[in-house]
């Protein structure tokens, strides 16, 4: 069958090396859960978009498929250098700078961020669902990074870290679309990424309304329709 | 020229205990380079040894026998552990697999225990706070060095530390493995934390507000004193050897019982340890340290390092 | 065909812009000439995919389960754009009385206008594009867009809906993603890497399938698009985002918007159902939906705000949706796209007679409104009227839908879910028309409020809506049953 050709081929250098940068995704989401400066909650982000480029880009180099080069370029442009541009210019304005601590303390955060990574992992490993382009671990660090960017928008209580987890929980999906859906026709791939440019402006307005209609960025005050 | 592998042995606990007070003296040294100081000379800590040496030992009224015995078994035990690990050579030596690497961290973790009991023994309030703060910290540090060793384990199918310098110098794909990456990067945390370094702990100065290991040996006094310096220095090594041999650089040591390979190994290991100080003194000096209660968001960082370790392993040796 | 599907995929983006360039009393003319057009259009398509599938070059594609969601869509985006012309007059009116100067009412309007038709053509397109990555595109459009729209009027309640529905339904839409390039793996392992996820060739090969990563990709469909359709417990946006967005876009989120996310649902179990057999995909959706019939059943008591009432009521009805299509029989699958069509009636005339209620009687809160059968002698029956449409009642077409739904199951067996369902339809039942009959027939406390209707185009709209309901319940046209029948054996995944 097709995998088994491909499992034997592989050099495991290779899947090291994905594993790894797949890893640092995962750790820096992590470091988002830490973060208490909205700055450098985007600059992580800024620093996760460029590492799942990275990503792309060894696919590309290892596996020899020449579109993803265009979708690394085009995605580290968009993710890693227009997206925290706009954010932070978006903060420019802002009166506040620290994000605050979340509802948790961080060190409940991260224990609760590894079980709920621990379940996305064992979840996955469990389906049996191989690639021929990247090794299976980097899809269960995928779903463990969107799990974990679900408790980064639940813990946090403000608008920037709530916009900062949904971005990178779509990072996490692009991490798993490069496991399983390498081959994916460039074109659909693009389309993706200008909808998340087009999210990115929708969260922006918000913020922006957010902030100058309570002149604050936390989403306490956010609780009045209930019932 | 060849030797017998227990002169081997006695040679790797030799050069632990009599490098460890100069890699001491190297980091104090780079550090206050650093700081732009000239620093005290890298013999220094000798000298602080010998004098200590010479010097009358007292003990508090109510203190007992442990009071006095705690620096003699701690030394004791840092100086059983360079026996289970590949200080110098490749190949297991004579002694060496009658404890695995969990075998070591027990009796690391004796030492520190026995260091923290006789801290309590004497009554004063420093030393008991250095004491309480180092086993609650420890309490979380403790299970990131278990999963490392866990880490180590799934890795090898053995638990001895041999073994995986061995793995690891079988080839490239061993070392990009994120398992391992993982896992040495938690044993790095563990060993900031271990040996009080910022940002756990500022160990020049006794600043009673962030003090933890500095404050445990406030009672004693003369030898043993020295002995528990010496002991904190070599536990420093030991702590390194494990790192740089057993996990990120077990190369340069000695293949065969050859001299000159043990005389390279024994040169290269304190090299090696150097390079780490720097990088140590490095942090020491970019960082800031924590806030006490901000430790352990320290130690749960290791943990996460480490626990990721054991599940990119688990699922299929990734 | 294809100068008409072109006309009903790019009319509203032309509508759009035009909004956005032309003067302003533009707007109205543009939004209903385009609203109409559209439905004409679709109405114009519907003999042309009976039995067959129209392509246009690879991006379009329409069968029959397309063609009822186009048809539900584009019928309430008419009448609503015929709505929206007296609810700005009678916004005109209001912000002239608070202060507003006239250029700024005016550049709401067109920001209202240009969103409107947007949203209209982002919900036209997505049953209309072919395959699962433009599905997801055009839905992901639909959630930028309308957000904006839940948060055209600032105020702090429509701040904080906007917010909470953009976040939560965007996280949806990134499992949907998931799902979505999940399906795409297993498709490869059958058709190779270069194919882009048609429904045609998906199709095709469906009963190759691999069938634990179509499974997985199933369930994360049913969360993340189910997200946006507002099954529990991913509704949680949903009471928030209707009750504060301004009514015409409420009426649009709620008959059309919830729909057209399920539709996304509805391919991926096209393609489950083929690959994996029923029993997965129907139990899923199963659960998924009779918690949501029987939460919103729960939350219709009690509730405070008109609107808020509504969309607990949509919640009910995607959570029938979601049982019809888990009996699995064509029967019940009639019933689930007649119900497509009747809910896009009803609740479309539901939310616009609430619409009057709130600028008649100047409040959302229920408790305050009274007297309405007095007061609004067009609005308060033709609102009565929509209720018992939406409670099941006779002689309107979601007593039909609702009937073949439970016939289906019947016949399928569910006779334990069958009954489950009836009581909590008729739970959810006696949840709004107890509210339903407080506002208007309790009488008015306080000075009475004058008797008249604020604008005949906010009623002429509604009348529309119930003579459909009416269509569909006494005797829907030859040819859409016809239609329905065809949808239902796509449903199947018999092709």
């Amino acid at each position: 069958m097709l995998l088994a050709v491909h499992d034997s081929v592989i050099p495991s250098v290779f899947d090291g090396t994905a594993n790894t940068v797949a890893v640092l995704v995962l750790l820096i989401e992590f470091g988002m859960l830490r973060a208490s400066l909205f700055r450098s909650q985007i600059r992580l982000y800024a620093v996760q978009s460029a590492t799942v480029s990275v990503l792309a880009f060894v696919v590309a180099a290892g596996r020899n498929l020449p579109d993803l080069y265009v979708l690394a370029a085009v995605s580290f442009l968009l993710k890693a250098i227009v997206v925290p541009a706009v954010m932070l210019r978006l903060l420019r304005g802002a009166k506040t700078e620290i994000a605050g601590s979340g509802a948790l303390g961080v060190a409940s955060e991260v224990v609760i961020s590894i079980v709920v990574a621990a379940f996305g992992f064992f979840a996955i490993g469990a389906l049996g669902i191989h690639s021929s382009v990247l090794p299976t671990t980097a899809l269960s660090l995928s779903v463990a990074v969107v799990l974990v960017a679900f408790v980064l928008m639940i813990v946090r209580r403000d608008v920037v870290s709530q916009a900062i987890g949904f971005f990178s929980l779509e990072n996490g999906v692009s991490m798993a679309s490069l496991v399983v859906a390498a081959g994916l026709p460039l074109i659909v791939e693009v389309a993706f990424l200008f909808d998340l440019l087009v999210a990115v402006v929708v969260f922006g307005v918000l913020i922006r309304v957010q902030s100058n209609r309570g002149k604050t960025l936390s989403t306490t005050g956010l609780d009045r329709l209930r019932g | 020229m060849i030797l017998a592998p227990p002169v081997i042995q006695v040679l790797q606990v030799l050069t632990i205990l009599f490098g460890a007070p100069g890699i001491s003296g190297v980091i104090a040294k780079i550090e206050a380079r650093l700081q732009g100081r000239r620093g005290p000379r890298i013999l220094q800590p000798y000298y602080d040894i010998a004098k200590l040496f010479g010097k009358e030992s007292l003990a508090p009224v109510n203190a007992r026998i442990f009071f006095l015995a705690a620096p003699v078994l701690s030394f004791a035990c840092y100086l059983t552990v360079p026996l289970l690990i590949p200080v110098l050579t490749t190949f297991p030596l004579p002694l060496a697999t009658m404890g695995d690497i969990l075998g070591g961290g027990l009796i690391l973790a004796f030492a520190s225990f026995v260091v923290a009991v006789a801290a309590a023994e004497t009554g004063d309030p420093y030393a008991q706070l250095g004491a309480s703060r180092a086993k609650t910290f420890g309490a979380i540090a403790e299970p990131v060095v278990l999963l490392v060793v866990f880490t180590v384990a799934l890795l090898t199918s053995t638990d001895l530390p041999y073994a995986l310098a061995a793995t690891v110098t079988s080839g490239p794909g061993q070392i990009v493995l994120p398992a391992h990456l993982l896992a040495s990067a938690a044993l790095f945390l563990v060993i900031l934390f271990e040996t009080g370094r910022i940002p756990v702990e500022t160990h020049t100065g006794t600043i009673e507000l962030g003090m933890i290991e500095e404050a445990r040996s406030f009672e004693h006094s003369g030898t043993h004193l020295a002995l528990l310096k010496w002991g904190s220095a070599t536990k420093q090594l030991v702590f390194y050897t494990i790192f740089l041999n057993v996990f990120v650089a077990p190369w340069g040591l000695a293949a065969t019982p050859n001299l000159w390979l043990v005389t390279f190994a024994m040169v290269a290991l304190l090299a090696k340890a150097t390079v780490l100080g720097v990088v140590v003194s490095v942090i020491d000096n970019t960082f800031a340290k924590l806030r006490l209660f901000k430790i352990t968001e320290f130690v749960s960082a290791a943990f996460l390092l480490a626990a990721l370790a054991i599940f990119t392993l688990y699922l299929g040796r990734g | 065909m294809t100068p008409v599907v072109l006309v009903v995929a790019l009319l509203p983006l032309a509508a759009a812009l035009l909004c956005l360039f032309m003067p302003r009393g533009f707007n109205e003319a543009a939004a209903v000439v385009s609203g109409v057009v559209t439905f004409a259009g679709a109405i114009i398509l519907l003999p042309a995919v009976l039995g067959r599938t129209v392509t246009i070059a690879p991006f379009i594609r329409i069968d029959a389960l397309s063609e009822v969601f186009l048809l539900a869509t584009a019928f309430l985006y008419a009448i609503i754009s015929i709505y929206t012309i007296g609810y700005f007059a009678r916004e005109r009116r209001d912000s002239r009385h608070s202060g507003v100067a006239a250029p700024q009412f005016n550049r709401y309007s067109r920001k209202f206008y240009v969103g409107m038709n947007i949203f209209a053509w982002s919900m036209l397109c997505a049953p209309l594009v072919n395959g699962l990555a433009f599905l997801w595109i055009a839905i992901e459009i639909t959630t930028v867009v309308s957000a904006l729209l839940v948060a055209i009027d600032r105020t702090a309640g429509a701040t904080e809906a906007a917010w909470k529905y953009v976040l939560i339904a965007s996280s949806g839409l990134g499992i949907a993603l998931l799902a979505t390039i999940i399906l795409y793996y297993s498709g490869a392992q059958v058709l190779g890497t270069s194919y882009d996820l048609e429904f045609d060739s998906l199709l095709a090969a469906a009963r190759h399938l691999p069938s634990v990563p179509v499974e997985l990709a199933f369930g994360l469909a049913v969360v993340g698009f189910g997200t946006k359709v507002g099954l529990f417990p991913m509704h949680t946006w949903l009471p928030d985002a209707h009750s504060e967005a301004p009514t015409p876009i409420s009426a649009l989120l709620s008959g059309a918007l919830l729909a057209t996310s399920f539709y996304a649902i509805l391919r991926f179990y096209q393609i489950t159902v083929t690959a994996v057999g029923p029993t997965f995909p129907q139990t899923v959706l199963l659960v998924f939906g009779v918690l949501s019939l029987l939460l919103a059943a729960l939350y219709l008591f009690g509730q405070q705000n008109i609107k808020r009432m509504l969309a607990y009521s949509s919640v009910e009805h995607m959570g029938i949706l979601a049982i019809g299509i888990s009996f699995g029989v064509p029967i019940a699958f009639v019933g689930v796209l007649l119900h497509v069509l009747a809910h896009a009636a009803a609740k479309g005339t539901a939310f616009m007679g609430a619409g009057v209620f709130i600028h008649k009687f100047g409040t959302k809160e229920l408790g305050q409104i009274r007297g309405g059968l007095n007061a609004l002698p067009w609005s308060a029956p033709l609102f009565l009227l929509a209720i018992a449409a939406l409670g099941a009642m006779p002689p309107f077409g979601i007593f039909r839908s609702e009937f073949l739904i439970v016939a289906g199951g019947l016949s399928n067996g569910r006779n334990v879910f069958g009954a489950v369902f009836l009581v909590l339809v008729i739970l959810a039942f006696f949840g709004l028309s107890i509210s339903t009959t407080r506002i208007l027939f309790l009488p008015a406390v306080g000075t009475p409020i004058a008797r008249g209707e604020p604008s005949v185009w906010m009623v002429v709209p509604a009348l529309v809506g119930v003579s459909a309901l009416l269509l569909l319940g006494i005797h829907p046209p030859e040819l859409l049953m016809a239609l329905l029948n065809h949808g239902a054996v796509e449903l199947q995944g018999g092709h």
